[in-house]
């Protein structure tokens, strides 16, 4: 079956519709879960367009979304600023952090990168517990609560879209085959005429941004934030494997790595409290295994004829 | 230029002359890439100029000496692996030609036709002959719309047709007004493609002049064969 462009467009549009009228007939927990694969949605695309498009695999990708929830969080308990205001206040400091750090870092290929971003992600995690007047320290910040759940759903819903917007300018502009060129043959693309450096940046920037929003949307919706969970290397390892699981470098390779691995760990969590985990990591290594192109390259020749 | 305290090039003068094809032949690791990466950017030499119609270039990033007008191949191929041909190509005409997305998938189009991988642009570099990276290299420098292309042994590694066929193809590049600099071991390709050819040995460049010159040149015959056939 072959599925053309329309029908593609059609049935993009249809799911989104779907899921914009969700929180009419969802609520409790069907919400929530919904909300965090978006989350993860979100996430897992962030990591992917810097990752999946440039080729430098970032192990500390989660300081940008502990930057994002924690700048949301000081601006509205602290300075009294309105979410929103504080949300885009985390996120443009997520983007600024990265274009500072990307201009020593980026320069470092492969494990390097990885290493010197992982240093960074921990150093900010040792940071955030130091300064206690700023951050609450070792015990955490809580926000002014808020229970109107649509609303996360809906900022989550936004984040996801957001970034996919963002990977679908990727997948089919001048800047996006330049990066998928850095990603083949970095100093081949250099002398085609592709600024790197600059290619790069943006890149990283924009994964930043993205991840940053998330982390603000997050740190609402919690009303609590702790250096452990916002700085979690956890969540960093998640967004990894959640984007070679559906398929680095592809559209819908977050999202169908992220949608199937929350589903699967919600069902296992809930039939096998205390393997899941071990379950989950069978299942990560058999995917890898047997799709390394990810879920998505398994029907990679019908998707790249539709889009 | 020096790496560490090894003089990979010392006191090499080399000028390309507009619209010519110019030679570079040399033994193993006198230097001939090594100066064709001081010239794209790849390095920047310790001391020296590399001068472009007048004007220093010298320790510009490689991107944008290729937009200036000198595009470069490698003697290792390296192909954008799980791109298609033509994006390989595409990447190049966008990027180093400064096209949009349209006007760069049509020249890209053209230059794979030039060099005769018209059928072949929808496939991915694996999936090609050597033959064919090598052509596939020669088309994303010819993409970025060139005055100077500088080709690092494109010929290595093909058969005697094959070469034929790449001897007719740069003849109608260098035709369409685009100087050549190149550097090439196949001795019949260089003596009948060059109009000048340079010769470098241990970083120092000893010989210059017409094939049939350099061919017949002492200092050549010893670097190449030793000492008892000069």
């Amino acid at each position: 079956m072959r599925l053309s462009a329309t029908k593609v467009r059609w049935i993009s549009l249809g799911l989104i519709g779907l899921a914009a009228l969700a929180p009419l007939v969802m609520t409790g927990y069907w919400l929530r879960l919904v909300t965090f694969i978006f989350m993860w949605i979100a996430l897992a695309g962030s990591i992917n367009l810097l990752t999946g498009y440039t080729g430098y695999l970032d192990f500390g990708h989660v300081a940008f979304f502990g930057v994002g929830a924690y700048t949301t969080g000081i601006l509205m308990v602290k300075l009294d600023f309105p979410f929103l205001l504080a949300m885009l206040g985390g996120a443009g400091l997520s983007t600024l952090l990265a274009v500072i750090l990307g201009i020593p870092t980026l320069r470092l290929r492969g494990a390097y990168f990885a290493i010197a971003m992982l240093a960074f992600s921990e150093a900010l995690k040792q940071a955030t517990l130091e300064f206690e007047w700023l951050t609450g320290g070792g015990n955490g910040l809580t926000l002014p609560i808020y229970t109107n759940y649509p609303f996360f759903y809906y900022s989550m819903f936004a984040a996801a879209l957001l970034t996919l917007a963002l990977t679908h300018w990727f997948e089919r502009s001048k800047f996006g085959y330049g990066l998928m060129a850095i990603r083949e043959a970095e100093l081949a693309a250099e002398v085609s005429g592709v600024d790197t450096v600059k290619c790069k940046l943006i890149a990283f920037a924009l994964s930043a941004l993205t991840a940053g929003f998330v982390g603000g949307i997050y740190a609402y919706w919690m009303t609590f934030l702790s250096a452990a969970d916002c700085f979690s290397v956890l969540i960093t390892v998640r967004m990894i494997i959640m984007t070679f699981l559906g398929g680095a470098g592809t559209l819908l390779g977050p999202v169908i790595g992220a949608a199937f691995l929350a589903t699967v760990e919600e069902i296992l969590w809930a039939e096998f409290k205390y393997t899941y985990l071990v379950i989950v990591g069978i299942v990560v290594v058999f995917v890898v295994l047997v799709v390394p192109q990810g879920i998505v390259g398994l029907f990679r020749e019908r998707i790249r004829t539709a889009l | 230029m020096k790496f560490g305290s090894l003089v990979a090039l010392d006191g090499v003068d080399v000028s390309v002359k507009k619209g010519e094809i110019l030679g570079m032949i040399g033994p193993n690791g006198s230097g001939k890439t090594t100066l064709f990466n001081v010239i794209s950017g790849v390095f920047a030499p310790s001391s020296g100029e590399v001068l472009y119609k007048g004007r220093p270039i010298t320790g510009m990033r490689p991107h944008a000496i290729c937009r200036a007008g000198i595009a470069r191949t490698f003697q290792v191929v390296q192909p954008f692996s799980r791109m298609t041909m033509m994006e390989n190509v595409l990447v190049a005409a966008m990027h180093g030609g400064g096209l949009g997305m349209i006007e760069g998938r049509h020249k890209a189009e053209e230059i794979l036709r030039l060099v005769g991988l018209g059928e072949k642009m929808h496939l991915t570099p694996g999936a090609v002959t050597t033959a064919d990276r090598r052509r596939l290299e020669l088309a994303r420098a010819l993409a970025t719309d060139p005055e100077v292309v500088i080709l690092d042994e494109i010929m290595a590694g093909l058969t005697p047709s094959e070469m034929q066929d790449a001897l007719g193809l740069l003849k109608e590049v260098n035709r369409k007004g685009i100087t050549i600099f190149m550097v090439e071991h196949i001795m019949k390709a260089v003596m009948t493609l060059c109009h000048r050819i340079i010769v470098l040995n241990y970083g120092r460049k000893i010989s210059e002049g017409s094939p049939e010159q350099v061919a017949a040149d002492p200092e050549v015959i010893r670097a190449y064969l030793g000492e008892r056939y000069a």
